[in-house]
């Protein structure tokens, strides 16, 4: 599993720090840090909430199994625009 | 389209302690037409999807001081400062010198301290007679003095705001020259205390605010945003929190089993405050009031239109069967509990932190103290507040 977060949409709930603090953290303003991009196994199920739960939807978590399609993207490319057009797809769908 | 007038809103929760059938049938329909104290018609959103999809969704304003939105009461237009912009970029700007007083880390920083304040509102209550009235004796006096100490209210002042902020949150509970003469005091008040920090700054958020304001770049918080965002936050981080203490305590007291479950096993506390925060929203949601600025389909193909005043229905998601397991169950032990009652996006409230940690205190350190501790009236005749935007119980007699 591969974890990333946008702290640009994040609207410092901080329920990710306080469901994962090995994983996630602030910055002196509140905005989320990922301490562990490749957490261990064992916190999967508890990521897999902390993102769903999120109320931006700022954390992003990468599958194992879709690992190598992101892997090169990932680095480069920020979430902020694959969250912004999931937002944009929920609000808008009809 | 039908003629009769749209059911009232906010649903009456009578008898207290069961859920408005109105609510229970909310999800028919992905929207339906609802009538505020006021009189004034309002469109609510009733599903989950599209309530947490529209809290993020920028075709929706929260800049409701346009004169074709409609009004929550016609004796107060609170939250309606034309003056302020609380959509972004006004608001992303504003938002960020808060945010940084409710990191998880400085929250967990005041918990000894709301512990401290929890423990000798206890102490008192121990020592008076029975039964006492919670609101007085917990609910309210601990998030007064949590949220003074972190704005830098003096303590001698907190029960001359009470008074002011009681009185700013009326609907239909106050004429509007009353209701107006307590926001002018409050705002006096506010004046009084910003002046006083400039002279004699402290640790506080108000102070900081204040350094913010002065020292850097002067478009950044200016005296008006400075005033109306210090009372935003007065007033949301005291009333809700202590509405929510107070009520969430008497459903949780109305069922023993689950006071039991938590003595066997205290790290149920926090699922347990997230249960009651789904299942009994103190304020409905008249505080979601939005203005749509374009055309917004819902999910279901619905079309919103542009100009319709629209309130996202916190309460009719947290009960949505497609997202929540037997809704309608008070499940002290669920893990997956995204409720709405802080909304999302953007706008998520910053408090939401501090309102768990207070939440979480003040349940665990009641039931700690008094392992007996139950209702001293019928569950059925604890009265509720009426014509406030909080709907809590005013009065909760408890014994032990």
């Amino acid at each position: 599993m591969r974890v990333t977060a946008n702290s640009e949409t994040c609207a410092v709930s901080s329920l990710c720090v306080y469901r994962v603090p090995g994983v996630f953290d602030q910055d002196e303003d509140g905005l989320v840090l990922v301490l562990d991009e490749s957490p261990a196994e064992s916190l999967y199920e508890e990521i897999r909430r902390a993102a769903r739960g999120c109320p931006t939807k700022s954390i992003r978590v990468v599958e194992d199994s879709e690992v190598g399609e992101a892997a090169q993207a990932a680095p480069a490319a920020p979430a902020a625009p694959a969250v912004e057009t999931a937002d944009a797809a929920t609000g808008g769908a009809a | 389209m039908s003629t009769q007038t749209p059911p009232r809103y906010p649903f009456a929760w009578t008898p207290p302690m069961q859920v408005p059938e109105a609510l229970r049938n909310i999800h028919k329909t992905s929207a339906m037409e609802v009538t505020l104290p006021s009189g004034d018609t309002a469109t609510l959103v009733t599903r989950y999807k599209d309530v947490r999809a529209l809290f993020a969704d920028k075709r929706l304003s929260r800049n409701i001081a346009r004169p074709d939105c409609a009004r929550i009461s016609k004796d107060n237009d609170l939250f309606m400062d034309p003056n302020i912009d609380p959509d972004p970029p006004e608001h992303t700007r504003v938002r960020s010198l808060v945010t940084k007083a409710f990191t998880a880390r400085r929250i967990e920083a005041l918990r000894p301290y709301v512990q401290q304040v929890a423990d000798q509102l206890l102490d008192e209550m121990e020592a008076g007679p029975q039964p006492v009235e919670l609101n007085e004796a917990l609910a309210f006096p601990l998030p007064i003095m949590v949220i003074c100490k972190l704005l830098g209210v003096p303590a001698e002042d907190r029960d001359q705001f009470r008074a002011y902020v009681d009185g700013f949150l009326s609907v239909t509970k106050l004429s509007p020259e009353e209701v107006g003469a307590c926001r002018q005091n409050l705002w006096k008040y506010l004046g009084d205390l910003i002046d006083s920090k400039r002279d004699n700054p402290g640790d506080d958020l108000v102070s900081e605010l204040i350094r913010v304001r002065d020292d850097e770049d002067d478009s950044r918080l200016n005296d008006h945003e400075l005033h109306f965002w210090t009372q935003g936050l007065l007033i949301a981080g005291y009333v809700t929190t202590a509405s929510q203490i107070g009520t969430g305590t008497a459903v949780l007291l109305h069922h023993p089993e689950f006071v039991r479950a938590i003595r066997e096993d205290w790290s149920l506390v926090p699922s347990t405050v997230e249960e009651l925060l789904r299942t009994q929203i103190m304020g409905s949601s008249v505080g979601t009031m939005r203005y749509a600025i374009d055309d917004i389909p819902l999910s279901d193909g619905t079309v919103i239109k542009k100009g319709t005043s629209v309130l996202l229905s916190e309460e009719g998601a947290n009960v949505d069967p497609e997202v929540f397991e037997c809704p309608m169950e008070l499940d002290i032990r669920r893990t997956e509990n995204h409720h709405m009652t802080f909304g999302a996006g953007l706008h998520y409230c910053v408090g939401a932190a501090l309102a768990r940690m207070e939440l979480q205190v003040a349940t665990e350190s009641l039931l700690r103290r008094f392992p007996n501790i139950r209702l001293a009236a019928p569950a059925e005749k604890l009265p509720r507040a009426l014509g406030g935007f909080m709907e809590g119980f005013t009065e909760i007699p408890v014994e032990w």
